[in-house]
């Protein structure tokens, strides 16, 4: 009886002991959350107007006046940078968000009527949109409705809807066979009760991981759909946007290229960490330290 | 194995018909009438009602539908609204650049990824290991147009090895052409290789987990022929479906790696159309990518059924 | 000749010590049983031998086969070794062969890694000895791949690996605990003539001392990490000289004190005529879907406090039958009347005087809900009913006290308490809600035999006391006989068999319930066989 007990409370109590443990875990919270504390702190503070031209001053290297230097225009890059990272994690978080709004609910829905034509449908359907990459259907939604940031964010959402839908689905159906939902069949529970109470609170874990590594893909896809005009329209800065403006500056002040896109990959880094650890904490197999 | 094939066949060519109804409706939408387009603000209506009638656009809309899907079938693609020549023949010039570039990368991607994962995997937790992951997780994370114009700076700008951008051309030999290829190449590739490997090695880890590893420990296997002899061949079916996908993000890479580099190729000849309103092309275009992305997957499913017993039916 | 001694083994993994102080031996031509408990480290202990432990283990003391010491052995030395002269053979027959290789491949890579022969004369040698563990080359050619072969089949295909280079030890880490009792006599038999045919030595490791009882020459009762008793096999369950053995001994063959009256009044549960049929996919690409009946015309009846066991081999239709009975499935033809109310999934008046306790006690719990919101699940087939506030709570205490549980357990989580502890939380969930019958799925048969006792005990006194009827669904034969009233034997979806348990155990009168009987290993048996 004391030994089984002393495992689990360990195992509960743990998961900030082991959270702080993980190495993974920890640089990707720091450097994450450093990112999301400098795009809310733009809306507070930046060292300039991110808009304000002073051809004069431009192309400036690094400096103390403009910590990242200036660019074409004159523009202080460091302000644009702190506003940058607004654009990019708002379009992430909204997108993610929209997958998993309808995605899991969308597996959910499948798992439960498993092997019917409805789970059938839907699953075609998820790999029908998986036939148009993220790209594509923003190219299409962009020759539909013009290039804005709302635009990047419903393609990089639709294209995070079959992305939970699938794994969802299938983390549920495992679920589906375990002898606890047949429990709650016997006690007379419909399919939408299972699956809110009984089968949602146990793929928590797996849909927390994904929806890091989903965020980091969604930085990465609106840094592209910025890159080639899909994005934020100027004069919002976003950083993909500032990168394709560096691409013919490149000789003169290759600093325009490097920063932003060291800020993309110091995110994504800090998502992915994240996401490992996490996936390191939950996992019941990595806890009884098989790997 | 015929019926399995057959129904992944089937299965294809249901994707490939409700893909064509998307995209057409998609363009259906589209507000701007291309005929005003191409004629400009100050067309006399009869002119414009006259293109119109010469494109097809006054036709209904189930009508129209079926005539584009009926000659796409036997390869007619129409006319470009702005360059009026066949949309086949502008396609047929782009992906001389776009099918290489992709193939390419894929090889490239491939040729990285499956060293380095079963490297990682079978010296687990070792320095190799370690650098191996370490190395991948950063690469997972670099944009690959950013990745381009980091390598155009380097080896274009700095070191002059290559060119900037431009494309060759295949006419003047292989080598101008594949030389214009070799740094988009890279930059598509190198971030799909770290995804690859990463997959590669835990895939391989899972499967030297199994059961029939350790049967196969006990039958006198060192660890590396147990892997090679059978983890490998297991842990191919989920890496067979991580390429599949990667196939698609490939190609919407090129999209943006042509853009980098100036590369005449499919993605840019998208981008032109959307700006020239030049329908009847982006749509071609768009349904030929789908295509390919679809002809993949069922590719892969192929390969499954060529690598796993269970998949197939005994005559 | 002694093939195999231990001495001293100790194994630590980590900071956790495995293995105290093992010492065994084993001559050639014989077979040693390792009886022990989970957790007691047989299974590591047959891994020691292998060296085909996890990378944190230290091992420490001496193994030597034929005299040389296996612990100093290098990784290239074993991997000469293993196959060779150790073979293995694991529980699990459906994991334990490549899904991707066929099973003549699988064979003769044991004879190829060793270099032993040509790639020719390797399959032709994986010809004969498929043929010698019984898979002969017309029925079972070798191109064949494992999802093709039955868990029997497997395991005889695991088994002809093992022993392709006639192998002086062979171990078998409980290779017949996921097999049906006729499949199970029968690859106890093939170990047995390999045995005696080849003179190799045999480490048979088992839960269960009624199979070792036939088949072993000597026994080792492990716990804990520890060998607490070894010795010749009958001389070891004559005397019993150990505590831990007597009462292992005591608890397999446990019969839980019961009182035989039953309390009369009209049945409980009426099952009459029922058929269950299964869709299966067409041959053909538009040929007409086949159907499988996997219930075919079934009816019995559970009398008010009566305890029946339904007992079959897997696939008899015995779970299709208790998923029916369980209101989940349809059934295509017959009724079914609980408490004279017939069933049906809509009405869960009917519903709630049926509960159910299942096998797996680390499954059938959300492991995110604290006790007492898990055992007052079935309230929900109360509705508007369902009791509240005190009335709850006074429910709660009651049924955790009735199983032998603390009112104070309710606000744990389930991963606090052991498979015991959990098994008697499914049976406080089965029992809140005041049911006429409950469907013990294997409840029991994930158990160890100490704690099987336990939680049989627990059921006979519920049974008595609050009138409650079970249906024992078990393809263990021992346990049903000793804790139902009525048997019925399933087959092919028919009940073949039915009676009284006493009855139809002395004089079984269906020839498969006589097979069933034979195939059954039993300590009683072997015991009067001496």
């Amino acid at each position: 009886m004391t030994a089984p007990a002393t495992t689990a409370d360990t195992r509960r109590a743990g998961w900030l002991y082991q959270a702080l443990r993980s190495p993974s875990f920890m640089a990707g919270a720091i450097i994450a959350g450093i990112f999301v504390i400098i795009a809310l702190g733009s809306f507070v503070w930046t060292p300039y107007d991110y808009a304000a031209q002073n051809i004069p001053n431009k192309l400036k290297g690094m400096n103390a006046a403009n910590w990242f230097g200036t660019d074409q225009y004159g523009r202080d890059v460091f302000s644009m940078i702190l506003v940058g990272a607004r654009t990019s994690i708002a379009v992430a978080v909204i997108a993610v968000g929209l997958g998993v709004m309808i995605g899991v609910p969308l597996g959910l829905w499948a798992a439960a009527r498993r092997g019917t034509l409805l789970d059938e449908v839907i699953m075609r359907a998820n790999d029908l949109v998986f036939a148009f990459p993220a790209l594509l259907i923003a190219v299409l939604i962009t020759a539909i409705f013009g290039p804005s940031a709302t635009n990047a964010v419903i393609a990089i959402g639709i294209f995070n809807i079959p992305v939970f839908a699938r794994l969802t689905r299938a983390a549920a159906i495992s679920l589906w066979t375990r002898d606890f939902i047949l429990s709650a069949r016997v006690a007379g529970k419909g399919a939408a009760r299972i699956s809110a109470e009984h089968i949602l609170p146990n793929i928590l874990n797996t849909l927390v991981v994904q929806i890091t590594i989903q965020f980091s893909l969604g930085i990465l896809a609106e840094a592209a759909l910025a890159y080639v005009g899909l994005g934020a329209q100027p004069p919002i800065p976003s950083w993909g946007k500032m990168l394709a403006d560096s691409q013919t500056l490149i000789a003169l002040a290759p600093h325009l290229a490097i920063i932003p896109g060291l800020c993309i990959i110091l995110t994504v880094l800090g998502l992915n960490l994240l996401g490992d650890g996490l996936r390191d904490i939950f996992d019941p197999r990595l806890q009884r330290g098989r790997r | 194995m015929i019926r399995f094939l057959a129904g992944r066949l089937l299965s294809v060519a249901l994707s490939l018909l409700a893909a064509s109804i998307i995209i057409f409706l998609v363009m259906e939408v589209l507000p701007g009438d291309p005929a005003q387009f191409i004629l400009g603000m100050n067309a006399r209506p009869d002119t414009l009602a006259a293109l119109r009638t010469q494109l097809g656009l006054d036709a209904p809309p189930l009508l129209r539908y079926f005539n584009w899907l009926f000659g796409m079938l036997h390869g007619d693609f129409g006319l470009s609204y702005t360059y009026r020549v066949p949309v086949s023949e502008l396609i047929m010039q782009r992906i001389g650049v776009s099918l290489p570039l992709a193939i390419i990368s894929l090889t490239l991607t491939l040729l990285i990824a499956f060293p380095a994962g079963i490297l990682a995997a079978s010296k687990r937790n070792s320095l190799t290991d370690v650098g191996v992951m370490g190395v991948t997780q950063i690469g997972v994370a670099v944009p690959n147009f950013w990745f381009a114009i980091i390598l155009v700076y380097v080896f274009a700008v700095t070191l002059h090895w290559f060119s900037a951008g431009g494309f060759g051309g295949w006419n003047k030999g292989l080598w101008p052409g594949l030389r214009s290829l070799v740094l988009p190449s890279i930059a598509l590739a190198l971030p799909q290789a770290s995804i690859l490997a990463r997959v590669m090695r835990s895939a391989l880890l899972d499967t030297l987990d199994e059961d029939y590893i350790r049967t196969a420990r006990a039958r006198g296997l060192s660890r590396r022929q147990a892997l090679w002899g059978h983890a490998l061949r297991n842990a191919l079916i989920p890496v067979l479906t991580i390429i599949g996908l990667q196939f698609a993000f490939l190609l919407a890479g090129t999209i943006i790696i042509e853009n980098v580099f100036s590369l005449p190729g499919l993605g840019r000849l998208i981008f032109q159309a959307i700006g020239q309103r030049d329908l009847i092309v982006v749509k071609s275009v768009v349904m030929l990518l789908v295509f390919a992305v679809i002809l993949v997957n069922f590719l892969v499913d192929v390969a499954y059924v060529a690598i796993d017993p269970r998949l197939r039916r005994r005559a | 000749m002694t093939l195999l001694t231990i001495k001293d083994l100790r194994l630590s993994i980590g900071d956790v010590e495995i293995l105290k102080d093992i010492d065994l031996s084993l001559d050639a031509g014989k077979v040693l049983g390792i009886i022990g408990e989970s957790g007691s480290g047989k299974s590591m202990t047959a891994l020691s031998v292998m060296n085909l432990l996890p990378q944190a283990a230290q091992r420490g003391g001496s193994i030597l086969l034929n005299g040389e010491e296996l612990l100093q052995k290098s990784e290239r030395e074993m991997n000469a070794i293993r196959g060779r002269e150790i073979g293995m053979v694991f529980q699990e027959p459906m994991t334990a062969l490549d899904p991707l290789k066929t099973i003549g491949h699988q064979v003769a890579e044991t004879i190829l890694v060793h270099g032993a022969a040509s790639r020719r004369d390797a399959y032709a040698e994986a010809d004969r000895v498929l043929e010698r563990v019984g898979l002969p080359r017309d029925r079972f050619p070798r191109d064949r791949f494992p999802h093709e072969l039955s868990g029997g089949q497997r395991q005889r295909v695991v088994i002809a690996s093992a022993i392709a280079l006639k192998p002086k030890l062979l171990i078998a880490d409980e290779p017949t605990t996921a097999l049906d009792v006729t499949t199970q006599a029968r690859i106890l038999e093939l170990l047995r003539r390999l045995v005696d045919e080849d003179g190799m030595g045999l480490m048979f490791i088992t839960h269960d001392l009624a199979v070792v009882a036939d088949l072993a020459d000597a026994v080792a009762v492990m716990r804990q990490g520890d060998v607490v008793e070894a010795g010749p096999t009958r001389e070891v369950f004559r005397t019993l000289a150990h505590p831990y053995t007597k009462a292992l001994f005591e608890a397999s063959s446990h019969v839980p004190p019961r009182d035989p009256s039953l309390p009369g009044g009209p049945p409980v549960l009426e099952v009459s005529g029922v058929v269950r049929d299964y869709r299966i996919a067409p041959t053909r690409m538009f040929g007409p879907a086949g159907a499988f009946r996997a219930v075919d015309d079934v009816s019995f009846t559970i009398e008010r406090g009566e305890n029946v066991g339904l007992v079959g081999e897997s696939g008899s239709g015995k779970s299709t039958l208790a998923r029916a009975l369980m209101a989940l499935e349809a059934v295509q033809a017959g009724t079914i009347t609980l408490d004279g109310k017939p069933l049906s999934d809509t009405d869960l008046e009917a519903r709630r005087k049926l509960q159910v306790v299942f096998q797996d006690p680390y499954g059938s719990f959300n492991p995110r809900q604290r006790v007492d919101t898990l055992i007052t699940e079935p309230f929900h087939l109360l509705g508007g009913a369902a009791p509240r506030g005190e009335e709850r709570q006074r429910r709660i205490d009651k049924a955790l006290t009735d199983v032998g549980l603390s009112p104070s357990d309710a606000h744990k989580y389930i991963h606090e308490f052991s498979g015991g502890q959990r098994q008697r939380i499914a049976i406080a969930r089965a029992l809140i809600i005041e049911p006429s019958l409950i469907i013990l799925d294997e409840a029991v048969s994930a158990l160890d035999v100490s704690i099987r006792a336990q939680i049989l005990d627990l059921l006979a006194e519920l049974s008595d006391r609050l009138e409650i009827s079970y249906l024992f669904i078990s393809h263990d034969l021992s346990v049903v006989r000793s804790i139902t009233d009525r048997v019925l034997v399933m087959k092919s979806g028919k009940i073949v068999e039915s009676g009284k348990t006493e009855d139809v155990f002395r004089d079984p009168q269906h020839p498969y319930t006589q097979e069933l009987l034979a195939a059954t290993p039993s300590l009683e048996r072997s015991m009067a066989g001496a």
